[in-house]
């Protein structure tokens, strides 16, 4: 359970301390490939707690998702077309759904603790 | 052997969990410190330019008040030079008068050209009983001297004395008196002043040639390139 937080923690130090300049005209990228990550763990979040968890999808899912809005990104800005918009509005309704999904998982979870709970003490 | 198979299993997961924990992790962190720099980037930029400009603005709106000043200044010096060269104008003028006077007044020394007229007693006439009718007197010296002044003579002496604007000449027997000192005939008028001027003067026909001529006084008339007179103080 602590290992995916040791795991942020260690890279967001690390990314932090980074030193490296990359140009600003691939900065935009980086923005899509936050929300394709986020997207990617909450999904992974999900499924596990949905209990179809699978590592091959968990880990295609995270670089696909990455180099996928990268890729669109880069296309939209060589076509002159706001293409990454399409990514961040896909990642985005993505990212709400899973957060909504864990939720109600969540909280099924705890009413039926809590209904256990009362069973037990009643 | 269902141990090692869970463990291999968890671990895998766990390692694919924290493999992509950590590039999210590095991501976010990253671009996190990325903005961060803009951000700052972009504001200094932005007081830098804001600062740039609020000077760009105070040193317009001066050199605004500058130029206005230049302006105003260039009117003034403007004014001031016309009131020069008015002044200068007047000045020369006044300068060129002021020497005239001196020069009538006999403050500075007269030289130029000019004429020398020579009053000398008529030849003695024994048929004649009256010594008057022959002499020079001093009415033929004023007649002279006061041609002279209308014509333009800018100086005048009489046998070496400089006239004043207030010399005084009178008659004292077979002398004249001039401020005082006298002297004998003949006499010496000495003029400075313009000779095509002061000459057709005194020969006008009826003028004071003739009448001198005509009181039987020995006149002579001469004119002279260079004249020097001194000034009435250095007597």
């Amino acid at each position: 359970m602590w290992l995916p937080f040791l795991g942020l923690l260690l890279g967001l130090a690390f990314g932090l301390l980074t030193d490296i300049q990359i140009p600003v005209v691939y900065e935009s990228y980086l923005s899509i490939a936050v929300l394709a990550a986020l997207d990617t763990i909450f999904g992974g979040i999900r499924a596990n707690l949905q209990q179809v968890y699978d590592d091959k999808v968990f880990l295609t899912g995270f670089f696909f998702n990455i180099a996928l809005a990268a890729g669109l990104a880069f296309l939209g800005v060589h076509l002159g077309v706001d293409l990454y918009l399409a990514a961040i509005f896909a990642f985005g309704v993505r990212l709400f759904q899973n957060i909504a999904v864990i939720r109600r998982i969540l909280i099924t979870k705890w009413e039926e603790r809590h209904i256990k709970k009362g069973e037990n003490t009643v | 052997m269902k141990k090692p198979h869970y463990n291999s299993k968890f671990t895998r997961k766990q390692f694919i969990v924290l493999i992509v924990c950590i590039s999210t992790g590095f991501i976010i962190g990253y671009s996190y410190k990325l903005t961060k720099d803009e951000v700052k980037v972009n504001t200094s930029y932005l007081e830098q330019e804001e600062s740039y400009r609020e000077e760009l603005i105070s040193q317009q709106e001066r050199n605004k008040e500058l130029t206005e000043e230049l302006t105003a200044l260039q009117t003034k010096r403007r004014e001031y030079e016309k009131n020069f060269a008015e002044n200068e104008e007047d000045y020369g003028h006044l300068l060129e008068e002021a020497e005239n006077l001196r020069l009538l007044l006999g403050e500075i020394p007269a030289h130029g050209e000019g004429i020398r007229v020579t009053l000398k007693d008529g030849e003695y006439n024994p048929n004649s009983t009256n010594p008057n009718e022959y002499i020079v007197h001093e009415s033929h010296v004023f007649s002279v001297i006061n041609e002279l002044k209308v014509s333009g003579a800018e100086a005048i002496s009489i046998n070496g004395q400089r006239l004043k604007s207030n010399s005084y000449i009178r008659c004292n027997g077979p002398v004249i008196t001039i401020d005082g000192n006298q002297y004998p005939a003949p006499f010496i008028i000495e003029a400075v002043g313009d000779v095509d001027t002061l000459i057709p003067a005194l020969k006008l026909v009826g003028g004071v040639f003739d009448q001198l001529l005509n009181d039987r006084i020995v006149v002579t008339i001469e004119e002279s390139d260079f004249i020097q007179m001194p000034t009435i103080n250095d007597e």
